[in-house]
């Protein structure tokens, strides 16, 4: 019983993470789109709460949904309706075959890439403890053996921090592009 | 008398090197004095050199003096070594002996020219190279002064620097002396390969006895020789030569340079006689050379034109010499040969030097009348020329001719053939003393006769001349084969004659041979100077000098012209520049295609980035 | 409780990406173009949350919070590009923003 349960739980987020990451590339107008990303880190939360990663799902839900998203939608208020027409269309012809052809050739090629790699052992998931995914186990790892990555992380965000203040400084008067410049490409 | 003979050696570079450095701060004067006292006093060393060599015994003349070693490399060792023995000190003192009159005569021949110090230096330069040729003890120090006595001659030719006939004749001497050159070292090559040495007594015990590498040695050493000494096929630079100024006609053409060849034969006998096919081959260019050149010297109109076709024929009459085996025959010829040429060129010079620097004989008809110092000497170095007893070449060339009969069929051949030479001899010479020295004097000549100071030269091209017309006189009683023959008796150790005549053989070659040339005195009397026949038209084939230079100028010149054409046309244009011009081209148009696939869209670049991954995961997947 | 084996997040998370790869190279307004990668790092952090739980240990799980964090700062860089654009009334059209072309 509660075997069905989970496939259930799993087959509705899966289908709404895969409708709202088509809803995502397809809708004209932006903050359409925005919020169907936002559907689209609801589902996934909900598969990695199915994965035991609690923590993870939580943050996911925090971060990205209650703060990049945020911004987002902020700048897509911000910038006005940007709805364009016909959002496929530009761009050389062979551009949506090519497209298309790639990205299928991607989706083949990772799922025979991993079929082929991992193979029967896919189908045994290691057992696990309570404490599995928990803030505490996730917080030992983070302070000793992957004490770099963390550090390095906060730098990046610092980084990312410095440039957001850059980039959106007060635009100065844009001056006449000098000659040199131009003559240089 | 070792100090005697490096003295005699180094006198004349000493004068070259003080003469170039002293430069414009010497008079053209002071330049010539240098130049002549420094070749008499080589010459005065020789003769002390000469002296003390007498005294000692005929087995131990040969001085061998080593004053450093010159080239050392692995196994190989040539040190810079002086030889002086009998054959060598003949040449010292013939080389020394009329070089130094005819650098007496230079001072005043090229009195009043615009660089007479280069001249002098010039030609200080070539005595000392000669004498290096003549005394040295090995054949790459040979080598090297043959060299340095070509550089010399191209030097002295191309003298007068702003006429281009002259330039282009001192390439032409120096080109096929080249050729000589090469032959000569691929000889030392192959010497080197058989012993390990180039010294004269290493080379002759090591060498082979017949056999191929000992004919292409010999073949080798001969082309240097023909080269050198303007035979056939290498005869065709030195009429050209005469560009240069007289003295040096009379000095490197006449006397010494070209009579080089003749000396490397002899001394280098012993491998001329490992490869006596190689020998008959000299024996018979000479003989086709000294026939060839006196018919084409009976249309010639320069005047110094025909003494060189003269010499060139006269060589001929020492290679056949050389080639016979007779040694000091032909090295009495040289020497004999050496007196009256030189006075013919430079009697030949006063007479130029008379009349404003003309040399045509048409022009200069008669001009013995107004000159008849020059005349009489002019007279004695011809009947010298053609034989006739008691002068010079009398003696000398008849020997080399009774030496021919000694040697079977071919030297029969060889003896006829030196006997129509005599005739033309006669011919050719007096056509010439004829033409330019009796009858009366031509118009030009009248009008163009300046006399120096009422004499006919100045001193110093006077008592030169002089002195050579006494040579010429009395120098054939050195040796007269029958009754006495000091000279070779003196080269005889180290020379050993393949053919000695018998007397009866000498008697009839000079009877013949004086028949033959009073004949042609005669035929020449007749035509030119009592008229009594009309001289026949010139033959174009002597005239155009048999066609050989047409001949070398079709072989190599055009041949090479057609084939660097050729070879522009052909492969350096559409290959070469074509391949250069076909990758910038490549780079270019693919460098074109390239960039358009930088179109700045960001969305073909995300494209590529999604399919260059899918590519490489199959081909990372595929090389697994 | 069993629920789906780890290949069908294989699958799923597979098709997210190529969804977000199209979405990427199809659209021509940046901002969208941006919320296709992160559909793209989503997915990818699905895929490391399973494997995680494959073997039982926490490492995915990390690396997939240090992807959040990363993709965190990417969008402030990338939306600040975007601000700086509309600042100056560019068009916000990625195939009219091509200077930088060889």
């Amino acid at each position: 019983m509660a075997n069905f349960l989970v496939w259930v739980v799993w087959v509705v987020a899966a289908f709404a993470s895969l409708a709202s990451a088509l809803a995502v590339v397809s809708f004209s107008n932006p903050f359409y789109s925005a919020l169907s990303l936002i559907g689209n880190l609801a589902s996934l939360a909900v598969l990695f709460l199915l994965l035991s990663g609690e923590f993870v799902a939580a943050g996911q839900v925090l971060v990205y949904g209650g703060a990049v998203m945020v911004m987002f939608l902020f700048v897509i208020a911000y910038l006005g309706d940007k709805t364009e027409e016909s959002p496929w269309s530009g761009g050389p012809s062979w551009q949506v075959v090519g497209a298309v052809l790639a990205g299928g050739a991607i989706l083949a090629e990772v799922i025979v890439v991993v079929g082929l790699k991992a193979g029967n052992f896919l189908s045994s998931p290691q057992p696990i403890g309570r404490s599995f995914g928990t803030p505490a186990a996730l917080g030992r790892l983070f302070l000793t053996d992957h004490l770099l990555a963390f550090e390095v992380t906060s730098i990046v965000l610092l980084v990312a921090a410095v440039g957001g203040v850059v980039l959106g400084a007060h635009a100065r008067p844009v001056d006449e592009p000098s000659p040199e410049s131009h003559a240089r490409t | 008398m070792k100090a005697a003979a490096w003295i005699c050696l180094l006198l004349p570079l000493a004068s070259t090197i003080l003469i170039t450095l002293a430069g414009t701060r010497i008079s053209r004067r002071v330049a010539g004095y240098v130049s002549t006292l420094t070749t008499m006093g080589s010459f005065a060393a020789a003769v002390v050199a000469f002296v003390q060599m007498v005294g000692e015994s005929p087995e131990h003349r040969g001085h061998l003096t080593t004053s450093w070693t010159w080239l050392a490399a692995g196994p190989y060792h040539f040190g810079f070594t002086l030889l002086t023995d009998q054959l060598s000190m003949v040449m010292m003192l013939i080389v020394a002996g009329v070089g130094s009159l005819i650098v007496a005569y230079s001072v005043g021949y090229m009195d009043g020219e615009d660089e007479e110090r280069r001249y002098f230096a010039y030609m200080s330069l070539f005595v000392f190279s000669m004498l290096l040729l003549v005394q040295s003890g090995n054949l790459l120090l040979l080598l090297a002064g043959w060299g340095m006595v070509g550089l010399s001659s191209y030097l002295l030719i191309g003298y007068h620097q702003d006429r281009p006939s002259a330039v282009a004749a001192a390439k032409k001497a120096f080109v096929m002396n080249a050729f000589g050159d090469a032959t000569m070292a691929l000889a030392l090559f192959l010497l080197i390969q058989q012993s390990g040495r180039l010294d004269y007594a290493g080379v002759f015990a090591a060498s082979p006895h017949g056999g191929t590498i000992a004919n292409l040695i010999a073949l080798g050493l001969l082309g240097g020789a023909v080269a050198k000494s303007a035979q056939i096929p290498l005869h065709t630079w030195l009429p050209d030569a005469m560009e240069g100024p007289t003295p040096v006609s009379a000095l490197i053409h006449a006397a010494t340079m070209v009579t080089a060849g003749v000396y490397l034969i002899v001394r280098t006998h012993p491998l001329f006689e490992n490869a006596y096919v190689i020998e008959d081959l000299a024996a018979g260019l000479g003989a086709a050379t000294l026939l060839m050149a006196g018919l084409i010297a009976l249309v010639q109109t320069d005047i110094k034109r025909v003494i060189a076709y003269s010499t060139m024929s006269q060589i001929g009459y020492m290679f056949v010499g050389a080639g016979l085996g007779a040694y000091p025959n032909a090295m009495f010829h040289l020497m004999t040969h050496a007196f009256f040429k030189a006075l013919l060129f430079l009697a030949a010079g006063l007479a130029i030097h008379a009349v404003v620097g003309e040399q045509d004989i048409r022009k200069l008809a008669g001009i013995g009348k107004l000159m008849p110092f020059t005349k009489v000497v002019f007279l004695i170095g011809s009947l010298a020329l053609v034989g006739i007893f008691p002068f010079a070449g009398f003696f000398s060339k008849d020997s080399i001719l009774a030496a021919a009969l000694d040697r079977g069929w071919f030297g029969v051949t060889i003896f006829a053939i030196g006997q129509v030479g005599a005739f033309l001899t006669g011919l050719y010479a007096f056509r010439l003393f004829f033409i330019v020295f009796t009858g009366e004097p031509s118009a030009f000549a009248r009008e163009h006769f300046h006399s120096h100071h009422g004499k006919e030269g100045p001193l110093s091209m006077v008592w030169t001349v002089g002195a050579l017309a006494v040579l010429s006189c009395i120098g054939g009683f050195l040796q007269f084969a029958p009754f006495w023959h000091p000279l070779s008796t003196w080269l005889d150790p180290i020379e050993r004659p393949l053919a000695e005549p018998a007397t009866w053989q000498e008697w009839l070659a000079s009877g013949i041979a004086i028949t033959a040339g009073l004949a042609g005195i005669f035929v020449a009397w007749t035509i030119y100077a009592a008229k009594r026949v009309k001289a026949p038209r010139a033959v174009p084939l002597f005239e155009r000098k048999f066609y050989w230079d047409e001949l070398y100028d079709v072989l190599f010149y055009r041949s090479a012209e057609v084939l660097t054409r050729g070879l522009y046309a052909f492969v350096e244009r559409p290959l070469i520049g074509g391949s250069i011009s076909a990758v910038s081209g490549a780079l270019g148009l693919g460098s074109r295609e390239l960039s358009a696939a930088q179109n700045g869209l960001v969305r073909s670049y995300a494209l590529a980035l999604a399919s260059g991954l899918a590519i490489l995961t199959v081909v990372f997947l595929a090389a697994r | 409780m069993r629920g789906p084996d780890v290949q069908w997040y294989v699958v799923l998370s597979a098709i997210l990406f190529s969804t977000g790869a199209i979405g990427v190279m199809l659209r021509r307004s940046p901002l969208i173009i941006l919320l296709s990668v992160e559909i793209m790092l989503n997915s990818a952090n699905l895929l490391l949350i399973a494997f995680s739980r494959l073997h039982g240990r926490e490492d995915g799980q990390i690396f997939a919070i240090s992807v959040m964090a990363v993709a965190a700062s990417e969008v402030v860089v990338g939306l600040g590009l975007i601000v700086a654009l509309g600042r100056r009334h560019v068009d916000l059209d990625v195939d009219k923003l091509r200077t930088l072309r060889g």
